[in-house]
């Protein structure tokens, strides 16, 4: 499955709209400007994507998964290294957590808070433009390799071959950049869906 | 895995909705589900216990009759938000709590419970019906980490106040040293008048105590100032193996003086490097220096080799060889092998931890290998060029 330039360029929009929604909503919850933007922007298999992880990340993983529903299904994963994890909720909080370096339980729940936000206003803009009502199951934190990411990234079979759209994310807070991964599992089906929703409203 | 999108038809009577709130009471937690009004429609034992509050008297009423002060508050926002169909994670770090509840025993006078919830949309044929909050107590993890962080500010402060308090006593050595030192030395040379030998040679043991005694609070006063971050490293083009060459120097006398061999290896060609050199020569003078002085016999050997990122420098003595146990521990403050040796070859014992802590400026690092009875060896790799700015040095 290919998506035009176009339609990668749309795609690219709906991300940045989502992002930048959630940006506007952790600004509100920590009272300090959180900027996230998006530089880089891909579409690969599943194969592909263990592949161009390992390019881009090491060690343990700090995820986030929640899992959604509706006419557009799958999984969508907040991915962080576990140092840059630590950082962001560090940060996020004014220092107030990450002690020595850990993700203790307090640190866990606020990436799992900012993971909620990140992946639920993405999710939200994707379902705006579909104009489908997407739900959401309980985010789950999770500190696993990358292996262990690809084996709990979970879809339907029903939704056809999964694709991953992932999505380079860029947390700026605090005069600091911290770097993590969005990445949205969903079935070939549900794809073409977001392609088709794209060309209408591009074709518009 | 469920979908969070299960059609769950909550408010009609029916077996799924008792079930569901009857399951919610087996949890230790609080279950709370609220219609699209914001009606209580459900309130399970464990808020019951926690309230004081018991489900007749709540299931029913509009949640903010039940918590006024939840008017305009973030939590009477996340019900609209899930109330709208998005899933909700409030972490006790951004949020404190969902519900007004007073803390349970152990947290006197009119505590709040500290809480983290997650908030979900309950659906029916695909329209909004309620949502459900699921709230846990944090009050006593909360509590339990604030010590935490209480106990590891105050072992922060405690080690700051102490490299601070070494600096500052390291100065004031120093400068009644200072003084000591250049008034024996006008002595010595005769500059206010002559003295006997045997004066002259009394004044040259006063000036030897000095200057081992400078050496001495120069080692914790470059220790203090490591351990405290302040020591800064300022890299210029060197060339090691001529850094190497003039430590050997100072050495060698009392090598030859205890008889020992003293060996060098040097590359054919000068090495083209950027780093600090006078850490490096520190390093290094203080390896060869140790080399020398607990090797009674036999040689010392110091070989220096460069590849394309890093030279390498190796001492080697036939000394008294270092216990594998205390391998490691060489490197840490205050630590000689044998305590004894303390009294006997002098020495702060800092020697060694400050070369290692000087080696992780550079960039490199310094390790050690010994056999009991056949000597050491010492290997320091510093790199050819002087680590980014930010990237990790230390250790």
């Amino acid at each position: 499955m290919n998506l035009s330039e176009m339609e990668t360029d749309a795609l690219n929009e709906l991300f940045n709209i989502g992002l930048h929604r959630a940006a506007a909503s952790l600004s509100d919850l920590t009272g300090q400007r959180v900027d996230v933007d998006l530089p880089r922007l891909w579409v690969c298999s599943m194969e592909e994507l263990k592949d161009r992880l390992l390019e881009v990340v090491t060690g343990d993983l700090a995820t986030v998964h929640q899992f959604f529903g509706g006419p557009m299904a799958g999984d969508a994963v907040l991915l962080l290294e576990y140092e840059k994890a630590v950082m962001l909720a560090d940060l996020m909080t004014g220092g107030e957590v990450a002690l020595g370096g850990r993700l203790d339980q307090s640190a866990r729940e606020v990436i799992t808070e900012i993971g909620n936000v990140v992946l639920s206003s993405c999710l939200g803009a994707f379902g705006n433009v579909l104009r489908v009502a997407v739900s959401f199951s309980v985010p789950r934190i999770h500190i696993e390799s990358l292996d262990g990411m690809m084996r709990s990234v979970v879809i339907d079979s029903d939704q056809g071959v999964p694709y991953a759209l992932v999505a380079a994310t860029r947390f700026g807070l605090s005069e600091l950049e911290i770097s993590g991964y969005l990445i949205v599992v969903i079935g070939v089906k549900s794809l073409e869906l977001v392609s088709q929703a794209l060309t209408e409203r591009l074709g518009a | 895995m469920s979908m969070g999108a299960a059609a769950i038809p909550l408010f009609q009577p029916g077996p799924p909705a008792e079930a569901l709130l009857h399951a919610g009471d087996l949890l230790d937690a609080g279950v709370l589900a609220v219609d699209t009004a914001l009606v209580v429609r459900g309130w399970n034992h464990w808020l019951e216990g926690a309230s004081g509050w018991s489900a007749e008297a709540v299931v029913g009423r509009p949640l903010l009759d039940v918590f006024p002060e939840l008017a305009g508050s973030r939590a009477e926002a996340a019900f609209g938000r899930a109330l709208e169909g998005e899933t909700v994670v409030l972490a006790h770090r951004f949020h404190e709590y969902l519900l007004p509840l007073p803390a349970g025993a152990g947290f006197p006078g009119f505590a709040r419970m500290q809480q983290s919830a997650r908030l979900v949309p309950l659906f029916s044929a695909g329209q909004v019906e309620g949502a459900v909050a699921v709230v846990h107590d944090v009050s006593e993890r909360v509590a339990r980490e604030a010590e935490l962080r209480t106990a590891m500010d105050r072992a922060e402060v405690a080690s700051q106040a102490k490299s601070e308090f070494m600096a500052g006593m390291s100065h004031e050595l120093r400068t009644p040293l200072a003084a000591i030192m250049g008034y024996s030395d006008l002595l010595e040379g005769e500059v206010v008048g002559p003295l006997s030998e045997r004066q002259k040679e009394f004044m040259r043991r006063i000036n030897a105590g000095a200057r081992h005694l400078t050496g001495i609070i120069e080692e914790i006063l470059t220790f203090s100032r490591i351990e405290a971050g302040r020591e800064g490293v300022y890299p210029e083009p060197v060339d090691p193996a001529a850094i190497a060459a003039d430590a050997l120097a100072l050495v060698e006398p009392q090598g030859n003086e205890k008889g020992l061999v003293i060996l060098a290896v040097f590359p054919e060609h000068p090495i083209e490097a950027v780093s600090d050199a006078g850490k490096l020569r520190q390093i290094l003078v203080n390896l060869l220096g140790n080399a020398v002085k607990f090797t009674d016999a036999g040689e010392v050997e110091l070989r220096v080799r460069a590849d394309a990122e890093a030279v390498t420098f190796e001492i080697r003595d036939t000394g008294p060889g270092i216990p594998p146990e205390y391998l490691e521990r060489v490197f840490e403050p205050f630590t000689q092998v044998d305590a004894s040796s303390t009294r006997a070859k002098g020495g702060t014992g800092l020697g060694l931890p400050v070369s290692r802590r000087l080696a992780r400026l550079l960039g490199g690092d310094l390790e050690v290998e010994s056999a009991v009875g056949r000597g050491s060896r010492f290997t320091l790799i510093v790199p050819l060029a002087p680590p980014a700015p930010g990237e990790d040095a230390g250790e």
